[in-house]
């Protein structure tokens, strides 16, 4: 400070040494200097004339002169003090005024610039400035001046920002961000400025909490100043938000933290207050507390945990995070290390801790028993899967988080977190698995349309279809058009004989047979097949609901939970329009609710009528074809309440008991008049038909609105029930038949069916109720519901991918090709021919197959090195298994002719037999003796294409949408995809496959059985490749690792040949057994591998008679196979031989040794 | 009383099944048993644990017995000795041997002694002889059984050098369980079939929870769910478990239901605890329990 002013001149000192010089003179001299400054002197003085006294006004004057003449470019300075005295002459005494004006002079000392700067900003400055800090000022913000041009810059640019500073800056805190700036700016003068700017935007909205900060980004700039930036961001990004409580409590704890060596105070801020705002108000300081205690014990742990803190709220209540917080305290005092870990989420222990305090429960951590589960209740293979997988495939299921199936997989939500014990919440989730599992069990989507109703009498057969309405009318008119044609009588009669006749028996079969599933058919008899399918829906569950808690008693309690917490949620029953709220009626009653149900006046007996309908469900009896016909009945009784607004006072309690005076055992037959029914359809039926016929793109929701009658509101679906989820009858009908047809469980039935076409799916999409994009659309908000081509592109996949034998879809060169052709020859080196079995012909082909056996390439040996460390525990369990073996083998040996001792039963026999005079058996010695376990071995692995799919569909690759035109671009981007490729964070078949001989040949190492491992894939009979990773008799060496690695998924699958081959191959070695062990993922298939029509069944038998032919030269053949459909054409391929079909492929490395070790000992 | 022996001792071929043991037929077993019986065609009986193949041969010997005293019967060459059908039961195990079926020489203070082994009192006896899991057995067995098997019907006993005819009533009747497919312990082609063979699976839920209810005393409420139970778990057998739950243990956890343990727990150390050690099927069953019983 002194240094400024102690260069300023004493009061009233100047113009000594000059004789002084008057106003005008001054304003002469100032005549030399460019224009500017003389105008504005002129200017200025024209206004201060009169407010000051005419010394000062010499004084001021005289000031001006001297900072013009300091230097060259002083002039600049000096107009620009004339231009800002009028304002600042305004805000100070004259006293004050003249020692402004000095002390801009004295800064013109050093920079002529840095004076221009603070003549500029003094006018808005003093606005918010004392006047005794106006050289207090001028010397912090001179502090940055270091005779450089940039520091100048610096420090102009502070002068400048000053008023926008002091908006909400205190001359302290000011001064304070001056002393950070000029620390800063001894590093970098760029960050300085930077910061600067950063400031002018950042305190506004830290107001009084802006000291704070600057202490904090004082310390950082001295401990770590390239941090400063980003503690200016984060800052702005996140402590904005901040209460300015919590915002003063984490910047000293930052500040505390960078004093104790942390340099990551801009990610603390935004750690901490992303912390803060996942908490509740009340909760707020608590948790900043509590990091400062753990501050204080272990530094490095605290950021740590402000920074898991909300993942960790995610799952615990907070007060559940104190006592996490605790133990990991308890830790850091023991070993602060393990603390930053625990704090990380990533030691088992903080896992463990946060388990045991969580009272959510993740899919992920009881899937397997829940599949189990599942399967239990089922006996099927029912797969357990998060619900958003089914949603993230585009099929039809829009939901990621309600629960629902498909017929074969169950989709839940992947976390529960609704009660507060863990126990409630997994009730939860087996509630839910029931019910969707209850579908599958009570047979939901084995619906058949022609099966009659054990209840009802039918009235399925009676009502007409859209379809086939829409049919006739067709007929009709071009009946019509033909009888207009043919004039006379005669030959109308006789064109109608002939036309109608046949036309009638065919429309009908071609209705019947468009339809893709049963399903669909009976969606089809309703006008409105949305409320059709609300109604199915509630129909169906409720029988399902009641079937479960039939037969399911144990969990009855815990499902009547989940339905009144279900009620809950339900919308009032007086705030829905008539037929909604009906509906909505019968939601409640089936979700047990009896008391307090109300029905509008109007409809009372409607409602009633429904119920007992609804009622007959729950009888154990029931079916799913009498839930169709009671959704016939209820819909009809629906059909005629008029949708509209009911007032509250117009709705009128239903008594529970009721239900019992009307019960008589009709059957609920009597519920609706039958013709009535049909007539009901048959009109809207033809209505619908009608428009069709007219418009054929209208969507449903446009009838909807024709139809409206005045007053009426167009129905919306009723809100979902959080256990019962999605009910998709039609998709789950037609996706599990298919599945069914693939694992060949409906056998003869399915065989029939032909494929599905493109046509038919979007047929299907167009009527199906369930499919409904607007509905989609309408319905959750954000939920972006595919469009319907990508949903039918989707299917079409998944139904592929169902039921690959579907010619329909089969694309590539998998194409059905009959081979014709002779005998190939083996005319190259290490080429085999082999014969085929036409198990048709009953007779072999001969060498109708060429194997061309190939050494594997060398890979890295890393995989193998990985998949030994990854599976570590997995891989001591083996050894100790195989261990287990050795000693077996050590065992005595009895009844040899000369040993270690003389065996004592042996010898008694030999005496008995000497005493009755039989020849006595010499050999009455033992010996401990490795027994020569001779054991040869042939690992055969399927390398067709299909094992290239990956294990968990959720991290399947994207496809190669992706690439680019352009040929170079197309280079560079292939050779991005191959690095990709190599760094593959998803897992393929072959992988577990891979994983699994790795473990297994470490195994067998420790038994010294001779084995060899072979792939094999190919394509078409003259290529079949034969790859040898390890051959029978050769040494392990480095080089087997290095092959494995490069087993790769690559072609088709022709099993026999490959087959024959290793076992050729085993029989070429000297061995007592020998083993053909087989592991695939699917059934054998190649191009050409088939036969018209009975492409499965040629491939499959071939393989079969390949495998005998390895049982009669004295091997034993096993199959492991991780096809999940597998095992019926397993029965065939593998009667009388031994197989296992692994229900989940990741057992492959675990159970391959399992599986090798019971076979061989 | 208390001098008075609790147990009987009886020999091998003198043992008569007396009281009709409970059995619940599932189809014709019993008439073809009967048939083969007659036609002396020896019998081989598949199927998993706890299906009832021993209490099949139990009550066919009772029952063929029964007939055999009836005075219908008395008259015919089919008639054994003392009127009864003798049951001699051996348990395979992997170190039975030939001479453990036949018999062997005993020495004693005066030199040696012949025991007849099981399978040689009841070729005398005229008894049925069941080899319990015969695959368990060493392979020289084999050899002692074929010429039994097929029209010789003779025992060929190399340490005497004799060969014994059978007895009219004999009948062989052996039993495998085909569940495990192990390639060292299947039956050989030229062993099975030489037998007529009844195939045995868990009954249908209705005839099991006849079965746990007569067996165990349980009520019928409860002997339903223990059926339902037993099936349940049957279906995870593709899954993970090895052998489904036998209708034996459902009738154990049936007895402690009935002596007052509540059924969960009765369950849990019936039937979860005895059939797996892997922990995570057994948290699978204990769900299964939990939700069937109330």
């Amino acid at each position: 400070m002194s240094e400024t002013t102690g260069k300023g001149e004493p009061e009233n000192s100047q113009q000594s040494g000059e004789a002084r010089l008057t106003v005008p003179q001054i304003e002469a001299e100032l005549e030399q200097f460019p224009a500017p400054v003389a105008e504005r002197f002129r200017m200025a003085q024209s206004q201060l004339t009169g407010r000051l006294a005419d010394e000062t006004l010499l004084e001021w004057a005289y000031t001006g002169l001297e900072i013009a003449r300091k230097t060259v470019r002083s002039w600049e300075a000096a107009s620009e003090y004339f231009d800002s005295s009028i304002a600042v002459q305004r805000q100070l005494p004259s006293g004050q005024f003249l020692r402004w004006g000095r002390t801009g002079a004295g800064l013109c000392n050093d920079s002529p610039s840095l004076a221009v700067a603070y003549f500029k900003a003094s006018p808005a400055a003093m606005l918010r400035l004392r006047p005794r800090y106006i050289d207090d000022w001028a010397t912090v913000t001179r502090s940055l001046y270091r005779g450089t041009w940039k520091s100048s810059a610096l420090a102009a640019r502070l002068f400048e920002s000053t008023p926008r500073l002091l908006e909400t800056l205190s001359f302290d805190e000011f001064c304070s961000f001056g002393g950070f700036l000029e620390v800063l700016s001894r590093r970098s003068y760029d960050s300085a400025s930077e910061s600067l700017n950063q400031g002018i935007a950042l305190f506004p909205k830290l107001g009084t909490d802006s000291d704070h900060f600057i202490a904090l980004a004082r310390a950082v700039s001295e401990s770590s100043w390239r941090q400063v930036k980003e503690l200016f961001d984060a800052a702005s990004d996140s402590l904005t938000n901040l209460p300015s409580a919590q915002r003063v409590a984490l910047l000293s704890l930052a500040r505390r933290l960078n004093a104790m060596g942390s340099t990551e105070s801009g990610p603390l801020l935004r750690a901490g207050s992303k912390a803060v705002s996942s908490v509740s108000a009340d909760s707020r300081d608590r948790l900043l507390e509590l990091t400062d205690r753990l501050a204080s014990v272990h530094a490095a742990a605290a950021p740590e945990f402000l920074r898991s803190a909300p993942n960790v709220l995610e799952r615990v209540t907070f007060q559940q995070l104190v006592e996490w917080h605790s133990r990991g305290s308890e830790i850091s005092r023991e070993n602060p290390e393990a603390a930053v870990a625990y704090f990380k989420l990533e030691s088992s222990a903080a896992t463990e801790a946060l388990d045991a305090l969580s009272s959510s429960i993740e899919l992920s951590r009881v899937r397997d028993i829940l599949r189990m589960y599942c399967q239990a209740l089922t006996g099927r293979s029912i797969e357990v899967s998060a619900a958003q997988q089914l949603a993230d495939k585009g099929i039809g299921w829009f939901q990621g988080e309600l629960p629902t199936t498909e017929g074969t997989t169950v989709y839940l939500p992947s976390v529960i977190n609704r009660y507060t014990s863990k126990e409630e919440n997994f009730s939860f989730y087996k509630v839910v698995s029931t019910h969707q599992v209850g579908h599958i069990e009570f047979g939901s989507f084995e619906f058949d349309f022609s099966q009659p109703s054990g209840m009802f009498d039918d009235l399925r057969p009676d009502l007409p279809g859209a379809r086939k309405l829409a049919q006739e009318i067709e007929k009709d008119k071009r009946l019509k058009a033909q009888m207009e044609l043919a004039q006379s009588p005669e030959a109308t009669a006789l064109i109608e004989g002939v036309v109608a006749a046949p036309a009638e028996g065919e429309g009908a079969a071609a209705a019947q047979r468009e339809f893709l599933t049963d399903m669909s058919r009976f969606f089809d008899l309703f006008p409105d097949n949305k409320l059709a399918l609300d109604v199915f829906t509630i129909v169906e569950s409720t029988r399902v609901d009641s079937m479960v808690m039939g037969r399911y008693q144990g969990i009855s309690s815990m499902y009547r939970k989940v339905q009144s917490g279900a009620l809950e949620t339900r919308p009032e029953l007086e705030e829905l329009p008539a037929r909604e709220s009906i509906v909505e009626f019968l939601i409640r009653w089936s979700l047990g609710q009896r008391d307090g149900l109300v029905a509008p006046k109007e409809h009372l007996e409607s409602a009633r009528k429904v119920r007992r309908l609804l009622d007959l469900m729950s009888t154990p009896e029931a079916t799913v074809e009498d839930a169709a016909e009671a959704t016939i009945r209820i819909y009809s009784i629906l059909s005629d309440v008029r949708n509209e607004e009911v007032d509250e006072d117009d709705f009128e309690s239903i008594d529970p008991e009721e239900q019992e005076e009307g019960e008589d055992q009709s059957g609920g037959n009597e519920e609706v008049n039958r013709d009535d029914v049909v007539q009901q359809f048959m009109q809207g039926a033809q209505d619908k038909a009608g428009e069709e016929g007219e418009s054929d793109e209208d969507g449903p929701e446009t009838e909807d609105a024709e139809d409206q009658l005045p007053g009426e509101e167009e129905y919306s679906s009723p809100q979902e029930i959080d256990y019962r989820g999605e009910f998709k009858p039609e998709l789950s009908q037609l996706l599990s038949q298919l599945q069914m047809a693939q694992g060949g469980e409906m056998g003869d039935e399915i065989d029939g069916m032909e494929p599905i076409t493109q046509e038919q799916l979007e047929e299907m999409m167009k009527n199906a109720p369930e499919l409904n994009q607007q509905d989609m659309q309408e319905g959750e908000e954000g939920q972006e519901a595919p469009n319907t081509d990508e949903l039918l592109e989707n299917l079409m996949k998944e139904l592929q991918k169902r039921d690959p034998q579907n010619q329909q879809f089969q694309q590539g060169p998998m194409q059905h090709v009959d081979e014709d052709g002779g005998p190939l020859d083996a005319t190259e080196p290490n080429t085999f021919t082999y014969d085929e079995w036409d198990f048709r012909a009953g007779e072999y082909k001969p060498r109708w197959c060429l194997v061309h056996q190939k050494e594997m390439a060398d890979g890295e040996p890393n995989f193998f090195r990985e998949t030994l460390i990854d599976n570590a525990s997995l891989l001591a369990r083996i050894r100790k298994q195989f261990e287990l073996v050795v000693p077996e083998m050590y065992r005595k040996q009895k009844r040899l002719e000369d040993g270690e001792e003389q065996d004592l039963d042996a010898v008694l026999e030999a005496v008995i037999d000497m005493k009755i005079g039989i020849t006595p058996d010499e050999k009455v010695y033992w010996r401990r003796n490795k027994t020569e376990r001779s054991v040869s071995v042939a690992f055969l692995l399927d390398m067709s294409a299909s094992t290239a799919e990956a294990i968990d569909e959720a991290k399947k690759p994207t496809d190669d949408w992706g690439a680019p035109d352009d040929p170079v671009e197309y280079m560079v981007w292939l050779r991005s995809r191959r690095a990709e490729g190599l760094r593959r964070s998803y897992k393929r078949i072959i992988d577990v496959e891979k994983e699994g001989i790795v473990l297994l040949v470490n195994a067998l190492e420790t038994l010294g059985d001779t084995y060899g491992i072979y792939g094999f894939s190919g394509y078409g009979r003259e290529n079949v490749e034969f790859y040898v990773i390890k051959d029978l008799e050769e040494r392990f060496s480095e080089n087997v690792p290095r092959r494995i690695d490069r087993i790769a998924p690559l072609h088709a699958t022709r099993m026999g040949p490959a087959i024959r081959h290793a076992a050729q191959k085993l029989a070429e070695v000297d061995s007592k057994s020998r083993f053909l062990f087989l592991i695939s993922d699917g059934r054998p298939q190649d191009r050409g591998y088939s036969r018209e029509g009975v492409e499965k069944e040629y491939a499959v038998h071939d393989t079969r008679q390949a495998l005998i032919e390895a049982k009669r030269m004295g091997i034993t053949p096993f199959c492991l196979t991780v096809d999940k459909s597998g095992h019926d054409y397993l029965k065939t391929m593998m009667e009388d031989f031994s197989y296992e079909v692994l229900p989940d492929i990741s057992m492959l490395p675990m159970r391959l040794p399992q599986l090798y070790r019971a076979l061989t000992m | 009383m208390a001098t008075t022996n609790d147990y009987r001792e009886i020999r091998v071929e003198e043992y008569v099944v007396e009281k009709e043991p409970f059995y619940v037929p599932s189809s014709d077993e019993i008439e073809v048993f009967e048939a083969a019986y007659r036609q002396r065609v020896p019998v081989l009986l598949k199927g998993p644990t706890g299906t009832g193949k021993t209490r099949f041969v139990e009550y066919m010997a009772w029952r063929l017995s029964e007939k055999l005293s009836a005075p219908a019967a008395t008259q015919g060459e089919n008639r054994p000795a003392n009127g009864h059908l003798p049951l001699v039961t051996v348990a395979c195990h992997e170190d039975l041997t030939a001479s453990d079926l036949v018999g062997r020489y005993l020495l004693d203070s005066n030199g040696t002694r012949w025991i007849d082994g099981p399978l040689t009192r009841a070729v005398k006896a005229g008894g049925i002889c069941y080899l319990d899991e015969v695959v368990e057995a060493r392979k020289d067995t084999t050899v002692i059984i074929h010429p039994l098997t097929d029209h010789r019907r003779t025992l060929t006993i190399d340490k005497l050098g004799e060969v014994i005819e059978a007895a009219d009533g004999f009948l062989l009747v052996v039993s495998y369980n085909p569940g495990y497919q192990n390639a060292m312990k299947d039956l050989k082609h030229s062993t099975r079939q030489r037998f007529v063979a009844l195939e045995f699976d868990f009954p249908d839920a209705e005839r099991e929870t006849q079965i746990i209810a007569h067996e165990s005393g349980v009520d019928e409420k409860n002997a339903e769910l223990l059926a339902r139970l037993g099936q349940k778990i049957r279906n995870l057998r593709e899954h993970g478990l090895e052998e489904g739950a036998s209708t034996r243990v459902l009738i154990y956890a049936g007895r402690l239901i009935k002596e007052g343990i509540s059924p969960r727990r009765a369950c849990q150390v019936g039937v979860t605890w005895g059939i797996t050690d892997d922990p995570q099927i057994q948290l699978t069953i204990d769900e299964v329990v939990s939700s069937i019983f109330p």
